[in-house]
């Protein structure tokens, strides 16, 4: 039995398809949905959180389907949403005890304790929560999180928001949930996190699964020197035996080569005839962001603003 | 009920941590207690302040049940709602909570209301008259807590939110019998007060203060609240965002 396991959900607002047919089994891993903004990260999470209703397709949590045994699906995860929700009012310890009480956890003073133990909170529980840090309150969520000793963890954009130390520990944090069997289903758009810390990682564009597998295997599926070209003036994809073109963002045009030194006189050549003015080549071992640009394509949005769609979109936030 | 008694008690924390929301509060009701109910020249009673007292108490109520509303709204504005939601808690205990909380916090305030009143001269009552009293603002606390923290939930931002409780609160308090009896109201008024759910909890108040049992408003206000608690329970049980 798979810890989440989806076939064919799909989400619709409207006309608006935010979640497309989605196929997806996670287990016993960190996995990772990256995507751009609005690529149905979040409504997808929702869904396995039982918050959605999914309008057609399956999913289920730890084997309990979320339409029809949400009570048993909301015992056996926990969810953390984007935005910090800690009472400011309240102590830290308060905090925790407040969701260690709704879970209803035995021995909840011990158990309240040791979540603010492993979260490195100890030291600081009896203070209100107005005098923490950002890093500090997402540490403070993960314990509130982790109260009832959920198996799976559901965390929408864990790191938004905090320098670079914090967002170091949250994801040692996480890691170290892992390794005591939690299943840990994050979403993100910093795809250097993902590549570092996530065990496997799908790529969501427009509510389909673009590319799906390990940071490793999916770097390996493009060839091994990524080429990258800041060109001026017009630009025509071209071919070259040996190169191929990965995509462009703004002025930055990337590709891939198996031999990257060999290839870059060759690009040169062929861009200089194709009519472009080249200002800089690179030479680097691929990113997930290659693999990422290669998967989704452009980075910006395309549509012109659409009042209904920006609506949604911002409901979808909530 | 783990749960609902959870909700409650964060509410209430975070409440008397906050000491100048406590006060204030209380500065209109008891502004109109004292500059209408002993300033207002009026023929048909003796003791304006004994007549006007029941309608203040109910309007303490009514202003702590909409303004308790917002608690709702914030929680969603915040994120805390979805947390809520995706507990294994029953989702109702989310609604029972926090009308237990916007109610107690009510009768906390008409109490200190109810002391001003018999500081500046209302009568004082025998302990059967203040329980039944209590039992009724308890019973319109329910009420207007249920209806306002499922208003709430649908919603847009907390704007929408505060135009909602400007909209209803003063209408609903000029259209019942809190200012004069209804035998002094033009007919036009005296008809919508008496479909007004303020008016029944008033006279219900009235009542008591007179010394009667009124079985009719009370009646009245136990089938109007159980048939909206059951509705904003069935609301909450089947939410998602």
């Amino acid at each position: 039995m798979n810890a989440i396991e989806t076939t064919d959900l799909t989400r619709y607002y409207g006309a608006l398809c935010a979640v497309d047919h989605l196929t997806l089994s996670v287990n016993n891993e960190i996995f990772a949905l990256l995507g751009p903004n609005g690529s149905g990260k979040t409504t997808t999470v929702l869904m396995l959180t039982t918050l959605l209703t999914p309008t057609e397709g399956s999913a289920s949590v730890c084997g309990h389907d979320v339409m029809r045994e949400g009570e048993l699906v909301r015992k056996s995860l926990s969810y953390v949403p984007q935005d910090m929700a800690v009472d400011i009012k309240l102590t830290g310890r308060e905090n925790v005890r407040f969701f260690a009480d709704l879970y209803g956890v035995p021995h909840a003073a011990d158990r309240v304790d040791e979540a603010l133990a492993v979260m490195e909170l100890t030291d600081r529980a009896d203070d209100l929560i107005r005098t923490y840090s950002g890093g500090m309150r997402r540490r403070l969520e993960l314990a509130q999180a982790l109260v009832h000793e959920p198996s799976v963890l559901f965390l929408d954009e864990p790191t938004i928001g905090l320098d670079v130390a914090a967002r170091k520990r949250i994801w040692e944090h996480i890691r170290a949930l892992r390794k005591k069997g939690m299943t840990v289903f994050v979403t993100t758009h910093y795809m250097d996190e993902a590549d570092q810390f996530c065990d496997r990682v799908g790529i969501i564009s427009r509510g389909r699964i673009a590319a799906l597998g390990t940071p490793a295997e999916l770097k390996a599926r493009l060839m091994k020197d990524v080429i990258t070209v800041k060109v001026e003036g017009s630009f025509a994809p071209l071919e070259v035996d040996g190169i191929a073109f990965v995509g462009r963002n703004g002025d930055e045009v990337s590709f891939t080569a198996e031999n990257g030194r060999e290839a870059l006189p060759l690009l040169a050549d062929a861009l200089g005839k194709s009519g472009c003015v080249v200002r800089s080549m690179s030479l680097r071992e691929p990113t997930l962001d290659d693999v990422f640009l290669q998967a989704v394509g452009q980075q910006e949005e395309p549509q012109g603003f659409e009042y209904n769609k920006f609506r949604i979109m911002l409901r979808r936030r909530k | 009920m783990n749960g609902v008694v959870s909700y409650m008690k964060r509410d209430f924390t975070k409440w008397f941590r906050g000491r100048v929301a406590v006060i204030s509060a209380l500065i209109m009701p008891a502004a109109w207690l004292i500059f209408v109910g002993l300033a207002l020249p009026v023929q048909f009673t003796g003791n304006y302040l004994d007549f006007i007292t029941p309608g203040i108490l109910v309007m303490t109520m009514l202003s702590a049940g909409l303004s308790g509303g917002a608690l709702l709204m914030f929680d969603k504005i915040l994120g805390f709602l979805n947390r809520f939601l995706a507990l294994p808690t029953p989702r109702s205990s989310i609604l029972v909570g926090k009308i237990l909380f916007i109610t107690g916090r009510g009768l906390i305030q008409t109490t200190i209301i109810l002391v001003i009143a018999l500081l500046i001269g209302a009568t004082l009552l025998s302990p059967v008259q203040y329980g039944l009293t209590y039992f009724i603002l308890f019973l319109f606390g329910v009420l207007i807590s249920a209806f306002a923290t499922t208003i709430a939930l649908y919603l847009e931002d907390h704007d929408s939110y505060a135009a909602f409780n400007t909209m209803i609160s003063m209408p609903l308090f000029f259209t019942s019998s809190a200012l004069m009896p209804y035998s002094v109201m033009p007919s036009w008024l005296a008809t919508i007060a008496h479909l007004n759910p303020l008016s029944y909890a008033i006279d219900a108040v009235r009542d008591v203060t007179a010394g009667g049992f009124p079985a009719g408003p009370v009646l009245v206000l136990l089938i109007l609240t159980g048939a909206v608690l059951a509705i904003c329970m069935h609301v909450f049980r089947k939410v998602t965002v």
